[in-house]
């Protein structure tokens, strides 16, 4: 193998060989990581990390940044509990969080496109709404009870043998896969995010492509919301937030697989695989809590640096 | 050009931005299969008129027909549709995407999976397509998937030409392309503006670089300070001669 066939290799598989290798080394090394118990635990939290942080990579592959997606989620985990706190039919309370989803991608869509305002400014606004709209609903306490089945069982319940939550997260990943490499919309929002005025010039509508990309980054944090709500049975008005970071982690870290430099789906997935498995094995092997946030901040910047290198320039602009 | 009724006509063009003119009731006709070069200093109104024509920016004065008929480019998407396309210097591609991207990027083919109304990208079809644009214009290029900015100067404007030719333009207006590229690739860059006039299409280019204009085009246009003021065939114009009257525009116009 040639030596510029040796780095295209490593520019592209590196980052993934090295978390495939992670995972290998919690397998043998971190005590009980490899039960059956922790494995599905492991994978139902990567299915809600993978669902938000694909919604942020489709934001992202149009070149716009959803700082948002998490509060749009616990505001939509909120509104999805409520309803089925108050009785209502469970699809009602998952058309709910879609709702929510589809509301506040299209504010954000409408601020950056119309308005035009950078999305860094305009999700930090939505974000701070959804965060206080979930406040208000909810007075500050959580939605909790015993819950019908038929709802919970969306996330708890198995099909095939296998957990509902983890076919959720294939769907959505075979979704997202699918829109944006074989879809006409899919190659619009890619060019779009990677030279806009040159899509533009070529007779793209970018500005109706940017509102589908912010539109879908809402609509995936409403699935993710509906999805943690049922797993857990009770809406928090905080119980997204904590998902931004890891969501954005887990899209730059994605960003270093398999197509250097840009967001890319299967990237992301196994990113966010790849994180909540750091994540577990380092509780397993006795690491305090901050750690996690300590080496997640090191993902975040290490990725972008990484990138930049691969590149040879600024991997992406904001 | 044997057919007199031109095939893009401008009457009374004016563009303004505010209070600063940039073209005044410029006149112009273009003929099928006709190279028209635009020449001027800077600031002389070329890019602000081309990006009228080019669906880039709506004029605030005067009309625009083509065959005759009244036409209105609102977005350069318009201005496709009637077959006038624009390879802009350094706007016209997306560097990281591949050559086959770059030149169905806007216009994709597709075909139906599965059902019907369920249509995905012919990806097979575009790299097959893109092939033929590229070897039609005689560029050495072969891997359709290799990202834009892997290609030298030359063979970027072939892919951005190819664009054009997917689009089936009719007219091509081409922003200064030679600019920016060495001597090898000046030429063929060059042999792909002969290819496509041999082609019958019609190029408007803008350009610099007299030599250029004078070995490619049957007609030059010269601007000024938003004016148009020389519109003549080349003839046994020099190079020197086209840069006089350049200069002497700029005098007349000051």
């Amino acid at each position: 193998m040639s030596r510029i066939a040796a780095r295209e290799v490593i520019g592209r598989y590196g980052t993934a060989i090295a978390g495939l290798a992670l995972i290998l080394f919690f397998l043998i090394f971190a005590p009980n990581f490899a039960s059956a118990t922790n494995i599905i635990n492991v994978l139902k939290d990567t299915s809600f990390l993978a669902i938000l942080a694909l919604g942020f990579a489709l934001a992202f592959t149009v070149a716009e940044l959803d700082l948002s997606v998490a509060e749009i989620a616990s505001l939509a985990a909120v509104v999805c509990g409520w309803l089925v706190h108050s009785q209502y039919p469970p699809a009602l309370a998952v058309a709910g969080a879609l709702g929510v989803g589809v509301v506040f991608g299209s504010l954000n869509g409408f601020g950056v496109t119309v308005l035009r305002i950078p999305s860094l400014i305009m999700t930090l606004g939505t974000a701070a709404i959804a965060k206080g709209c979930a406040f208000m609903i909810t007075q500050g306490v959580a939605f909790v009870g015993r819950w019908p089945v038929g709802f919970t069982g969306l996330a708890r319940g198995y099909s095939f043998g296998i957990p509902n939550l983890v076919l959720w997260m294939i769907t959505a990943t075979l979704f997202a896969w699918g829109l944006v490499k074989w879809t006409r919309t899919g190659a619009h929002m890619v060019a779009t995010g990677e030279a806009d005025e040159a899509a533009r010039l070529a007779g793209i509508a970018t500005a109706r492509i940017k509102r589908i990309g912010l539109l879908l980054a809402g609509i995936f944090a409403g699935l993710m919301a509906a999805l943690l709500a049922a797993n857990l049975s009770s809406a928090a008005p905080n119980m997204a937030g904590d998902y931004l970071l890891y969501a954005i982690a887990a899209v730059l870290l994605g960003m270093t697989m398999f197509e250097p430099g840009k967001p890319n789906v299967p990237g992301t997935v196994f990113a966010a695989l790849v994180l909540k498995v750091l994540g577990n094995g380092l509780v397993l092997l006795g690491a305090a809590y901050y750690i996690q946030d300590i080496v997640l901040g090191v993902i975040i910047i290490g990725s972008v640096a990484f990138s930049a290198s691969a590149m040879k320039t600024a991997a992406f602009k904001v | 050009m044997t057919d007199t009724t031109p095939l893009l006509s401008l009457r009374g063009i004016g563009k303004a931005y505010g209070p600063v003119v940039a073209v005044r009731e410029v006149d112009l006709d273009i003929f099928a299969g006709e190279v028209v070069a635009i020449c001027g200093d800077n600031g002389a109104g070329k890019s602000s008129l081309i990006k009228v024509i080019s669906g880039a920016e709506e004029p605030t004065a005067g009309s625009i027909s083509m065959r005759g008929k009244p036409v209105a480019f609102g977005s350069p998407h318009d201005a496709l549709e009637h077959g006038v396309a624009t390879i802009y210097q350094d706007l016209a591609l997306a560097p990281r995407l591949s050559i086959a991207q770059n030149v169905f990027m806007g216009s994709e083919l597709t075909r139906p999976l599965l059902l019907p109304f369920l249509r995905v990208l012919d990806k097979k079809k575009m790299i097959a397509e893109s092939q033929r644009y590229l070897s039609q214009l005689s560029a050495a290029v072969t891997d359709m998937t290799r990202a834009v900015e892997r290609l030298s100067g030359g063979q970027r404007q072939a892919v951005a030409i190819s664009r054009a030719l997917r689009w089936n333009a009719e007219i091509i207006i081409m922003d200064e392309p030679t600019a920016a590229l060495g001597v090898k690739e000046t030429a063929l860059v060059l042999d792909l503006i002969r290819k496509l006039k041999a082609d019958g299409r019609t190029v408007i280019l803008i350009s610099h670089n007299m030599r250029d204009v004078v070995a490619l085009a049957d007609r030059v246009v010269i601007m000024g300070a938003g004016r148009k003021y020389v519109d003549r065939p080349i003839g046994d114009l020099s190079a020197d001669d086209i840069a006089h009257l350049i200069m002497a525009g700029n005098a007349k116009a000051a």
